[in-house]
């Protein structure tokens, strides 16, 4: 069997057995996401010797079965996924055992949708992350937490009916759901109704990727779940949202209405995260509209058409999904009040430490990663040459002068005075320190990581060579 | 059926699938934007998700062709099976996540005493403006120990 599908069976069947392992249940879950690194890591060096494969499940062939696309992007997202889940694993926990096992279907999923190459397969196990995803929100002991739940669970069921109205309109119009044989058909859908479909779909998919009509969940979610799973939610299930985005504007969707949709949307949650960014009086808050800020400016590089766009996105996707937890996580146990954190930064240097150093990464300071990101992202919005996308670059570049205000405003803080309250609980030092010094391994290793991105959008982005390893050059 | 067995009266079935979707559709989405009671939410969205089911089941009809289930020897054709393979996944987890909220709505029922979603997110709000915030040492609130 193909390492790809053992990804998604080995965490289901572990969340699954997880009641019968008695003494051995809080070992299971780091277990299998380890198991699923490994898997990831061998099937990387597959792909990168032998190329994209396709596996094909039951023995029906594409576009009538369901095929599972194994390229560098799938399988650089299942495994980043995977490492984000056993370094976020929660050490104590109210009630381990079902924890774990929302964990492990969430794992299962993400690696399922990373590897789909079917629209309805996509949506079945977006759904998936979202149950899991809505037990992980509520089984924090903040007050309000199970409030917080139930609001996102009412707006991402919404959501999730759009979607699946917007898949539905899809098999109406090509009368097919495989996106390769989708990206055959592209034609049907350039049409009014087709452009509907997209929004339905971006109505509905957004709402993870916290894009900007459907993101009201964020701050509250953010601001009463626990440090690891807002860490989870912002840093992985985000950017697997977004891939489903991705995956539908390169192969599906590459007509120019709905690419400049795409890009209002970015565009628009840029702006509107930035500013409430700049309002926000709590750091949880603070770091949560910039999250909705940040996956803005991958929604933009998406909407790049080409090579460019992907690489622009991936870059900034795998910035974000290092740094945004690892800042979570920082913050945990500190004042919510930013202004509650003056003189912290004498009285934990190494936490403030570690605080500045991501800060400016997010906010691309040069040596940093987040630098290059940006700077690939304005090349991308530029390359385009059109107006809109001229004036995207100059939304991204006002956005992060915003940035720059509200994050050097907590930088300020955190140095000023001094404060005479015991040092908190870090409870997040090692998963924190392990973002931070993959942070600065990224730094050092640029040209090699570029070369991997480089690599993999270059793959994402030739669509004959997916049309043709998916459908084997069947006749047209 | 006798009643409708010409072609033309089956096709007309057809568009009343459409039509009764966008209808199930256009309710649903009424209730999610006028109710702010959780539980006038939850139907809300139960009542769109069947709409969508529906136009899916509209979308596979075909007026002169048979359920796709195979007995014997059988000739002629059938409607499209996809679309209600698809929904009997979108309906499991539709019942799936109807229940979660349900769950969910109890326990905010019991902790909070209202299930005004609107009521719910002015409290969110209310939480961590400067002027409510009595923060004064870090306690280690969000962290995951009890």
């Amino acid at each position: 069997m193909n390492a790809s599908v053992l990804m998604i069976a080995l965490p289901l069947l572990a969340a699954f057995l997880l009641p019968l392992t008695g003494p051995l249940a809080r070992w299971v879950g780091p277990f299998a996401a380890a198991l699923n690194i490994a898997l990831g890591i061998s099937l990387w060096q597959t792909v990168a010797q032998e190329g994209p494969s396709v596996v094909v499940m039951g023995g029906f062939a594409a576009p009538l079965g369901i095929v599972f696309r194994v390229d560098t992007l799938a399988v650089l997202f299942a495994t980043a996924l995977a490492a984000l889940v056993l370094i976020l694993w929660p050490r104590t926990s109210a009630d381990p055992r079902r924890e774990s096992a929302l964990l492990l279907i969430l794992l299962a999923a993400g690696c399922g949708l990373a590897f789909s190459g079917d629209l309805f397969n996509l949506f079945v196990f977006y759904e998936l992350i979202a149950v899991a995803s809505y037990g992980l929100v509520a089984a924090s002991r903040e007050r309000l937490a199970a409030a917080a739940g139930l609001r996102y669970l009412v707006l991402s069921a919404l959501g999730s009916a759009f979607a699946l109205l917007g898949i539905g309109l899809v098999y109406a119009l090509a009368g097919t759901l495989n996106l390769a044989d989708l990206s055959r058909h592209a034609d049907a859908l350039n049409s009014p109704l087709g452009l509907a479909a997209f929004a339905l779909m971006l109505l509905g998919f957004g709402v993870k990727a916290e894009l900007f009509p459907v993101n009201a969940w964020v701050a509250e979610v953010y601001s009463t779940a626990t440090a690891r799973t807002t860490a989870l939610l912002a840093g992985g299930v985000s950017k697997l949202a977004l891939l489903i985005v991705l995956h539908l504007v390169l192969l599906v969707y590459a007509q120019p209405a709905a690419l400049s949709l795409l890009l209002t949307l970015g565009l628009l949650s840029i702006v509107s995260g930035q500013f409430a960014g700049y309002r926000a009086a709590d750091l949880p808050r603070m770091l949560a509209y910039s999250s909705i800020a940040q996956l803005g400016m991958i929604a933009a590089a998406f909407s790049v058409s080409g090579e460019a766009g992907v690489l622009a996105g991936l870059a900034l996707a795998l910035h974000h999904l290092i740094v945004k937890p690892a800042l979570f996580l920082v913050g945990d146990g500190w004042p919510k009040c930013v202004d509650s954190l003056a003189g912290l930064g004498r009285a934990e240097p190494w936490r403030a430490a570690l605080f500045v150093l991501l800060a400016l990464s997010l906010l691309g300071i040069p040596p940093l990663p987040g630098f290059w990101a940006k700077l690939l992202l304005l090349k991308a919005l530029l390359g385009m040459g059109e107006p809109a996308w001229n004036l995207a670059a100059a939304v991204v570049l006002l956005g992060t002068a915003i940035e720059g205000a509200y994050l050097l405003r907590v930088l300020q803080t955190l140095f000023r005075g001094t404060t005479n309250a015991k040092p908190a609980t870090f409870g997040g030092a090692l998963p924190a320190g392990v973002l931070g010094v993959a942070l600065l391994l990224v730094m050092l290793a640029a040209t090699p990581v570029g070369g991997a991105l480089q690599r993999a959008a270059q793959q994402a982005a030739d669509v004959p060579a997916y049309v043709a390893d998916t459908l084997g050059g069947s006749p047209q | 059926m006798e009643t409708l067995s010409t072609a033309t009266e089956l096709e007309w079935l057809g568009w009343t699938f459409y039509a009764g979707s966008a209808g199930l559709v256009l309710l649903g989405c009424y209730a999610l934007f006028a109710a702010r009671h959780a539980l006038r939410l939850l139907l809300g969205l139960f009542l769109l998700e069947s709409g969508v089911n529906l136009f899916l089941v509209a979308v596979g009809f075909r007026p002169d062709a048979a359920a796709p289930i195979l007995v014997g020897e059988q000739a002629g054709s059938m409607v499209d099976p996809l679309p209600q393979a698809l929904i009997l996944t979108a309906i499991v987890i539709g019942v799936g996540v109807l229940a979660l909220g349900l769950a969910l709505a109890v326990r905010v029922a019991k902790e909070e005493g209202t299930l005004d979603l609107a009521e719910l997110g002015r409290r969110l709000a209310a939480t961590h403006t400067p002027a409510t915030a009595e923060e004064t040492l870090p306690q280690s609130g969000r962290t995951e120990t009890p």
